[in-house]
């Protein structure tokens, strides 16, 4: 048994000690090569531009404990998060440890692969692709996940292969005596062709605290379409870090909707990095928050051909003392001609002690594009609550119908019935609960 | 049903005084027309009897059925059946004016003592209204307002009128942005929806909509106050002379423009 580790500004140094030997050359040569490369990373301060605006004291004051030494309690009846449409599909992680016994994936082909990253460490598809596509500068989280993960989920979609039924991915935490971290991982692989929904979910069975510092990283091949749906709903003390990270061959395409509902602190960065031309990629968000909830969202759309069209609507309501952060990069390189890039950034502030920064950022060195963006922060407006009112909804009522209707767009698209039926009772509980009431003098 | 006394309202964000002793009377089975030039008060007359938030009254009252209501919320004023059809109806993106009217007739319906509809019978009711309006069932399933033309959002609040049935009806240039054929469904609805326990309050601009609906009373208002008030030949008279003739009578209290 090892001592708790007192957390400070280096805290996933430190708690890198814990780090073991690989079973595995490929896991060891990550784990090595991620470890070294950590040491030599500093952890992120305010004075750092891409972190200047999230207050890290909730990673830095607190101690977490590795998941075998935390006093991990059992998860309570899992099943309620199990997705109907993926019953012979689904991949079940409890802390980052794959739970054969939840899992289900007999309704798919042999040719496809729906497993977990351990047993399917040799699969050519992981040798070549494996810790190879997250790759995030000066990042020390993506590295501290690089050198303690030791399984993950592995999705291999071979040519022109059409997965019916969407995939789900529940990473699960469970309720603890100690608070613990854990490093998810994810592979996905669409070769030509392939066609394929994933599920991502992040969710908290307790109201404990944990840290969670997932790494996912898709390739999707020439004409292979992923769609991809995260939803997170951690407890409301978790801190929750991730890295998606996806790269787009030749007419390829790939949309991606993140739901960002629970933690007490988020920290989201996907990128999206064109590979060939002719390639549609959507990354939307959307943040619903409250208490003290923090979500700091920073993408990358990395447009690095000609003939790429891409969609990005993140939108973000925020009740209580949250905060929310947007930095959305859009980089359009110099060859990279004849792009279509469109961002909008919309935020809804409903509270007096609420905060929210945005910035969008677009780095252009073509000429021959068409890049539109926006961001606006505002109230509901009292002439629409007004003529709610005038038709006989309460003040109230009327304020939540418009959150709801604002907040309904993002959702819109996810196909999958059950999870957008989901979302929207999500939506629902938001605009109808308080986690803080605010103080009336 | 309405009585409105020496109304004094400004506008709560910078004190601007809009109305300046505003008396007007309709009762039950009265339709009546307030025209005037741009500016004059008209909308926010109709807004203040609705309840917005955004004017205060500084003197005299509304009452409604000899209730004075000027401390109730606008809901509580649609739930005693004051309806305010907009000059500028609100886009609601994500509710269908199904779900905006089923949860609006029944929240009234309750406060009224009235059955509520189960989802079956209320779409058998919905089908009726729209006939009144000449909208298929589509008109349902949309999105209030969103990205309806102008002519589609003065039909929809028509609509929502029907559906709701209100005791006073103020309509707030709701034939503005028509063309001619939408006038003529629109002002057909209207004179279908009046009867004898309801009233209605046109603010119109024009005299066209007034070829269609015959009003009981005309009045003018102008620089914040009805400065005259006639039956409908009141209207042919200022289609043909304006409105210049009678900016005399808002100044003799010197409180006119």
């Amino acid at each position: 048994m090892s001592k708790p580790i007192k957390a400070d500004k280096s805290i996933l140094h430190e708690l890198a000690s814990h780090v073991q030997t690989a079973k595995n050359s490929t896991l060891g040569n990550i784990r090595e090569n991620s470890l070294k490369e950590l040491n030599s990373t500093r952890f992120p301060t305010p004075k750092d531009e891409d972190w200047r605006f999230l207050d890290l004291k909730p990673i830095t004051r607190s101690e977490f404990h590795p998941v075998s030494e935390a006093g991990i309690k059992p998860v309570a009846d899992a099943e309620q998060y199990f997705i109907p449409e993926s019953e012979n599909s689904r991949l079940v992680f409890v802390n980052g440890q794959y739970s054969e016994s939840y899992s289900s994936v007999k309704g798919l082909s042999d040719k496809v692969i729906v497993g977990n990253l351990a047993e399917h460490i040799d699969h050519p598809a992981a040798g070549k692709f494996l810790n190879k596509l997250a790759v995030y500068e000066n990042d020390p989280f993506t590295l501290f996940n690089g050198a303690f993960f030791e399984d993950g989920g592995f999705i291999y979609l071979p040519k022109n292969s059409r997965v019916k039924d969407p995939i789900q991915i529940l990473n699960l935490y469970t309720d603890s005596e100690k608070p613990f971290f854990t490093v998810p991982r994810l592979l996905v692989v669409a070769e030509e062709g392939a066609n394929a929904t994933i599920i991502e979910d992040h969710i908290g069975t307790g109201d404990n605290k944990y840290m969670t510092v997932p790494v996912s990283e898709f390739k999707v091949h020439s004409k292979a379409h992923v769609h991809h749906v995260r939803t997170q709903r951690d407890s409301l003390k978790a801190i929750h870090v991730s890295r998606p990270a996806t790269y787009i061959e030749k007419n390829g395409e790939y949309h991606s909707y993140t739901i960002t509902l629970g933690g007490h602190l988020t920290r989201n960065e996907p990128m999206v990095v064109q590979e060939d031309e002719e390639v549609d990629f959507t990354l939307d968000g959307l943040v619903l928050i409250d208490g003290d909830q923090i979500a700091d969202t920073h993408s990358i759309l990395d447009h690095r051909f000609s003939h790429g069209e891409s969609h990005q609507l993140h939108k973000v309501v925020v009740k209580g003392n949250a905060h929310s952060i947007f930095n959305g990069k859009i980089f359009v390189r110099r060859d990279a001609q004849k792009i279509d890039s469109f961002q909008e950034n919309r935020n809804l502030l409903l509270s007096t002690n609420g905060l929210v920064n945005t910035k969008p950022q677009l780095e252009i060195f073509a000429d021959d594009v068409l890049c539109s963006h926006g961001a606006t922060i505002g109230q509901l407006d009292p002439e629409h609550v007004f003529y709610l009112q005038s038709r006989g909804m309460t003040e109230q009522k009327a304020k939540e119908v418009l959150t709801y209707a604002f907040a309904l767009e993002t959702i819109e698209n996810i196909k999958v019935e059950s999870v957008h039926q989901l979302l929207i009772d999500e939506v629902k509980r938001y605009t109808t609960t308080e986690l803080t009431k605010e103080v009336v003098a | 049903m309405l009585e409105i006394k020496n109304l004094h309202v400004i506008v709560e964000e910078d004190g601007t005084e809009i109305l300046k002793g505003v008396n007007l009377t309709v009762n039950k089975g009265e339709i009546h027309a307030i025209m005037g030039p741009n500016g004059s008060g008209k909308s926010t007359l109709a807004k203040v009897v609705a309840g917005h938030p955004e004017y205060e009254v500084t003197e005299g009252e509304i009452l409604y059925n000899g209730e004075d209501i000027l401390e109730l919320d606008p809901d509580e004023r649609a739930h005693l059946g004051v309806f305010l059809a907009f000059q500028y109806p609100v886009e609601v993106p994500g509710v269908t004016n199904k779900i905006l009217l089923r949860e609006s007739y029944n929240t009234i319906a309750e406060s009224r003592g009235r059955e509520e509809l189960d989802p079956l019978e209320f779409d058998d009711y919905l089908a009726k209204k729209l006939e009144l309006v000449d909208q298929g069932p589509e008109f349902l399933d949309r999105a209030v307002n969103t990205g309806f033309s102008g002519g589609e959002k003065k039909r929809n609040e028509i609509f929502q009128m029907a559906v709701l049935e209100p005791k006073l009806s103020l309509l707030d240039e709701t034939d503005s942005g028509l063309d001619i054929d939408a006038l003529r469904i629109v002002a057909d609805g209207i004179k279908k929806l009046h009867g004898e326990d309801d009233a209605v309050v046109m603010i119109t601009h024009y005299q066209r909509m007034l070829n269609y609906i015959t009003p009981d009373y005309v009045h003018v208002m102008i620089g914040g106050k009805i400065v005259k008030s006639g039956d409908k030949d009141l209207a042919l008279q200022l289609e043909e002379k304006g409105y210049e003739w009678l900016e005399s009578y808002a100044s003799v209290n010197g409180e006119g423009k």
